[in-house]
């Protein structure tokens, strides 16, 4: 494994982790932009832009990019969140220009009308995919209640009404905006041959005009529920009861992020963790996890449950007995090396997967300009102790400061 | 590209396969025991599933617990499923973790507790997952789909009807699992960085004296009615059609995937172009293959708008009628490259490559190496596949609606 970084004069970054025994190459742009960095009018740009993308150049099509890297063999897409949108493919090896190509040319999108009329009912039917599956909406509208004001608080869909009234050139302002090389990241990792990659990014991107103020909206993120107590959505048609429980955590530049995936896998892995046994293994809840999930600066543990909708309070009254508990008197011995053994095992077999790579070290170089080999990560991962994690449970109270959204047939 | 792939078979019809990939980290075992959703019996839809939960729920010297706390002790990471033909039980884990592994999924295939004091537990986790499956509108199409198309049993859901997996006990569990639990038949493959003569000697030991005679196959019934409409109160419809496809283990089923990804496998195929790109009718449309050993369906979904449903199914059905005669050679090498692609990167994945060894042997009888599967889709010239086409034309298809009304299918359309 090896680390290679390249600063074009422009300012994109291009980075790769190279590994001898790769048969892929993933290549990647990481671009800092995501719902949090729009505004009312803007709701769903990111994500609608992140499809308008592969609608095509002025000089290639969509129809063409499509083709193009199917062509290849490439396993190509996009996803976009709160604070990122990134674009990537993975090819053998032999197929590393021909994908770094395509995709850098896809960063600069001609944004036809047509298209973007065309592509809005994509959107408009993705929302409404969403909307008829679970937690039917319940996640979004927590996010809501917990951020209250701040930009976090966005989905990054959109609403229907939002994405209906965009215009596009609207989105071609925030492409112009947003799409800046010193917002990107060009990232590869696998079976990577540096040189051709830089020499392409150069050819490619060296072109891209850097704007002065790229700086992303950053107000400060709230440290506790902006709307604390609970919501209800109600759908006559479900089967179960849905919740959706955030709290606040650590943020991904806090010391306590890696702790608090212990926790977490301590407390609602799903499986072999206290939720687990008590609510999921007694077939109580469908489904009873605790995630943590991080932000660049503010964090939030998720827990998500799924029962029938008369038992839906008296299982969330359950979980956080169980969070009092581990609160009041800590977590066991066997239980923590058990969870730290898992995720260590998870860093090692995701470390083999140049994919996997990919968004890990291209994500984290994005957001913080820092890399560590998949050893580094599990040196950590294996350092942690008990303390650490009762810290965790000490320094973010899990029974506090929520905000709760249940949807499903109850409706209260 | 260099491959080493190691087979062997113990006395009792246990057949071992394996593949060294030594320049990764882990190792991935998945052990398939023909317990599968087809021997579940009439009225009693789930059995199987049920057997495979409660199997978990302690084995040999381990309880519940303790199964679970040594599998993730020694970083397991433990799947189990249930399919129509085989209960599977895998994991993968850094390499020299599998010693610790092997002896705990004997005990779950071998030595089940059966505990009745956990069968009221498991039956409720097992009809937990079934009222999920109902707020799933993607996955109960497919349900329904299955059902109408392939003859009983087959078609039936692995995961159980509700009213059906209500009336089971632990006794039929137990039945289940004294007839069904067997070796003859299993298939226990490994992948990643192995030791095979030390894998095979472990085995012998874990599994060599296991004995007990196969069920008998089960013969396919009557196959259900060629449309049906699901009523859902969403604000989406769901379609999705079936028609009859040569299995993975007829010499043709090259031509018949080549030919069923040009129509919907990837950004470019006919009907992600014509549906989604061109007329922007849905998020999510794909023509795909599922095959069983003796039959296989190619299987075309979309969701859509209720009232952009009819266009959706129209324009998938008339660009199935479209198919034959039209494809390039550019699309058929499309479809090569990202077969070649799909199967050489599997070999970064220990678990991807023994279930992939798994499936084949189970199917062909055989592992054929990346080298001869490649050598297969190269043969492929867009003549052979459209004689193909011609020969075997998309008929007797079957169609699933699921939303708020039902959709109309063209005369000619179904039988």
């Amino acid at each position: 494994m090896a680390f290679l970084r390249e600063r074009l004069d422009n300012g994109l970054e291009v980075i790769a982790e190279t590994s001898a025994h790769a048969v892929s190459t993933s290549v990647g742009f990481f671009v800092n932009t995501g719902s949090r960095d729009e505004t009312d009018l803007l709701w769903g740009t990111s994500h609608f832009l992140e499809h308008m993308i592969f609608k095509g150049t002025e000089s290639v099509s969509g129809d063409e990019i499509n083709r193009r890297f199917d062509a290849m063999g490439a396993s190509a897409n996009a996803y976009t969140a709160e604070e990122d949108t990134v674009y990537y493919a993975t090819v053998l090896p032999d197929r590393q220009a021909d994908a770094v190509d395509l995709i850098a040319r896809m960063m600069r999108p001609a944004l036809r009308e047509e298209d973007f009329s065309t592509e809005k009912l994509v959107i408009l039917e993705e929302i409404r995919m969403y909307d008829d599956q679970p937690p039917f909406g319940a996640d979004d509208q927590c996010r809501a209640a917990f951020f209250g004001d701040h930009p976090l608080a966005r989905s990054v869909l959109g609403t229907v009404e939002s994405i209906t009234a965009l215009p596009v050139e609207a989105m071609r302002d925030y492409h112009h905006r947003r799409y800046a090389p010193g917002t990107m990241v060009l990232a590869a990792t696998g079976a990577v041959d540096f040189p051709a990659l830089v020499a392409d990014a150069r050819r490619l991107c060296g072109g891209w005009e850097s704007l002065p103020d790229t700086a992303r909206l950053r107000p400060d993120a709230p440290d506790r529920a902006a709307r604390p107590g609970t919501a209800r959505i109600v759908r006559p048609s479900a089967t179960l009861e849905y919740g959706v429980r955030m709290s606040p955590g650590p943020s991904e530049r806090h010391a306590d992020r890696f702790a608090a995936k212990l926790l977490a896998a301590v407390l609602g892995d799903s499986s072999g963790s206290r939720l687990y046994w008590a609510l999921v293994d007694s077939g109580a809840a469908e489904q009873a996890t605790l995630h943590h999930h991080e932000f660049l600066d503010a964090g939030l543990f998720v827990t998500q449950l799924s029962c029938d909708a008369d038992a839906i309070d008296a299982q969330f009254e359950r979980i956080l007995e169980i969070y009092r508990d581990a609160a009041t008197r800590g977590i066991a011995g066997p239980e923590f090396d058990q969870a730290r053994n898992k995720l260590a095992s998870r860093v090692v077999l995701a470390g083999e997967r140049p994919r996997r790579r990919l968004f890990e070290v291209g994500g984290e170089w994005a957001h913080a300009r820092t890399y560590r080999t998949v050893a580094e990560t599990l040196g950590i991962v294996e350092s942690l102790t008990r303390d650490d994690v009762q810290q965790v449970l000490e320094r973010w109270r899990l029974d506090e400061s929520a905000s709760v959204v249940l949807a499903g047939p109850a409706g209260g | 590209m260099k491959q080493t792939l190691f087979s062997a078979t113990l006395d009792n019809g246990i057949t071992l396969l394996g593949e060294d990939l030594p320049d990764l980290e882990s190792a991935a075992v998945a052990i398939h025991v023909p317990a599968g959703a087809v021997h579940d019996g009439p009225g009693r839809c789930g059995l199987a599933t049920l057997s495979g939960e409660l199997c978990l729920r302690g084995a040999g010297e381990r309880d519940s617990r303790r199964i679970v706390e040594d599998l993730e002790n020694a970083g397991v990471q433990w799947a189990h499923s249930v399919s129509a033909t085989h209960a599977s039980f895998s994991g993968a884990m850094v390499a020299r973790r599998l010693p610790d592994a092997l002896p705990i999924f004997a005990d779950i295939v071998r030595r089940p507790r059966l505990p009745p004091d956990e069968f009221e537990a498991a039956r409720d986790m097992v009809l937990q997952g079934l009222a999920g499956t109902e707020d799933d509108p993607a996955h109960r199409t497919m349900l329904a789909l299955r059902q109408i198309h392939f003859p009983a049993p087959w078609g039936m859901p692995a995961e159980g009807l509700a009213a059906e997996v209500e009336r089971l006990s632990c006794t039929d569990v137990r039945r289940f699992c004294s007839t069904h639990l067997l070796p003859a038949g299993s298939i226990i493959a490994v992948a990643g960085r192995i030791d095979w003569p030390d894998f095979v000697a472990r085995c012998t030991r874990l599994f060599g004296d296991w004995r007990g005679d196969p069920p008998p196959p089960i013969a396919p019934g009557p196959r259900g009615p060629h449309s049906r409409h699901v009523p859902h109160d969403a604000q989406q419809t769901h379609v999705a059609i079936a028609w009859s496809q040569p299995p993975y283990r007829d010499d043709t089923s090259h031509e018949a995937t080549a030919a069923l990804g040009i129509l919907g496998g990837g950004s470019s195929s006919r009907l992600f172009t014509e549906v989604r790109e061109r007329r922007g009718l849905c998020y999510t449309v794909s023509a795909g293959y599922q095959t069983h050993r003796d039959f296989a369906i190619a299987v075309c979904y979309a969701g859509t708008t209720a009232a952009r449903a009819q266009e959706t199914l129209d324009v998938i059905l008339a660009e199935i009628e479209r198919l034959p005669g039209t494809i390039s050679a550019e699309e058929l090498d499309r479809i090569k490259a990202r077969a070649k692609s799909a199967l050489v990167m599997q070999q970064e994945s220990s678990a991807a490559r023994a279930g992939s060894l798994g499936r084949q042997w189970y199917h062909l009888g055989e592992m054929r190496t990346l080298a001869e599967e490649l050598a297969r889709y190269d043969r492929l010239t867009v003549a052979a596949v459209e004689d193909w086409l011609a020969a075997q034309p998309a008929k007797d298809l079957s169609v699933v609606s699921l939303g708020h009304e039902a959709l109309e299918v063209p005369r000619g359309v179904s039988a």
